[in-house]
């Protein structure tokens, strides 16, 4: 058997997986070739690190925790609100957003009555506007 | 008392059932949790969360089925999710902190030599290169990897709770083992090992 069928078949012949002449084989070529033992020597002590990494003792405190979990995610839940107040919160709102916008629609709609007051500010504001124009932002700034 | 009588008597709100479900499949929830997600602490915190569902969802829960398959499944299912939320976090931790992290989660390999220092420092450099190799495997091979390894289930066991069949969780195992195999060997030919 070659080095490289010895590499495919290494983690299988430690785990004892493969047939009898298959494992006679393999450990045959490890007998004889030293690079191959060195690593299924390495192999076998990285995969031994598995049967110590387990978790063999138990939290006594585990159970304790445990249930403080599960009364703090009672506590959080928002208590159950009558069907009457889950159905009629939305309705209401709802309504009151219908109205909104057709309240919206009416006061544009509306005829143009009275306008005389409008007029004036906007005489107000433009000077304002012209003067900012007139003044570059850096002395605005400056000053 | 059998799975079936803590089950009913669960269904009945009782806590002691619940307490005696808890005391005997601790370790069986913890160490699942752990083989997945290689870190104690975590591990622990995912079980509770477990039972935690367990209770809440124990009318779902069918008469047929086996209780330590459907635990298996809820924990195999928290630690994935644990996993996929640790991945999105990991972007803004520093590259110390991780390597912090690694050498905390070799610290708690526990071996059985602590009189050789040498020895132990050997054992961690592996604990973290075969974890990383095992964390580098797809998904579901690292999961019947998990529960063969961790938790010595058969292969009908493992395709139980992932519901599969018992040929495509031999593939599994096999496919994980030669790409383990692969990764260890790469490593032991750049002397990592």
């Amino acid at each position: 058997m070659k080095c490289k069928n010895v590499h495919n078949k290494l983690i299988f012949f430690l785990e004892k997986e493969l047939p009898v002449s298959e494992m006679e084989q393999v450990q045959k070529h490890l007998d004889e070739c030293s690079k191959c033992a060195r690593f299924a020597a390495e192999m076998r002590n990285t995969l031994q690190i598995l049967d110590n990494d387990k978790v063999n003792d138990e939290n006594p405190f585990f159970y304790t925790r445990v249930k403080e979990r599960l009364s703090k995610q009672a506590e959080e839940q928002p208590a159950v609100r009558p069907v009457l107040v889950r159905i009629l919160q939305p309705v209401a709102f709802s309504m009151l957003l219908l109205l909104g916008v057709y309240g919206g629609f009416m006061l544009g709609q509306a005829p143009n009555a009275n306008i005389a007051g409008s007029g004036f500010t906007e005489q107000e504001v433009i000077p304002y506007w012209n003067e900012l124009e007139a003044e570059p932002i850096e002395a605005f700034l400056m000053e | 008392m059998s799975d079936t009588d803590i089950i009913d008597q669960l269904k009945q709100g009782s806590e002691a059932a619940f307490k005696t479900l808890v005391d005997t499949h601790q370790k069986l929830v913890v160490n699942t949790c752990y083989g997945l997600v290689q870190n104690r602490e975590d591990a622990e915190d995912i079980a509770q969360d477990v039972f935690v569902e367990v209770y809440r969802n124990i009318d779902k829960f069918r008469a047929d089925a086996k209780l330590s398959t459907w635990l298996y499944r809820i924990a195999v299912n928290r630690s994935l999710n644990h996993i996929r939320d640790n991945k999105k976090r990991k972007w803004f931790h520093s590259f110390e902190d991780e390597v912090a992290n690694k050498r905390r989660e070799a610290m708690q390999v526990s071996t059985s030599n602590t009189d050789e220092p040498e020895y132990e420092l050997e054992n961690q450099q592996r604990a973290i290169i075969l974890k990383e190799a095992i964390n580098s495997l797809p998904q579901n091979q690292k999961v019947a990897f998990t529960l063969s390894k961790y938790e010595e289930l058969s292969y009908q066991e493992i395709a139980e709770v992932m519901d599969l069949s018992v040929s495509s969780v031999e593939s599994l195992l096999f496919r994980a083992k030669k790409g383990l195999q692969k990764k260890l060997y790469k490593c032991f030919k750049k002397k990592c090992l």
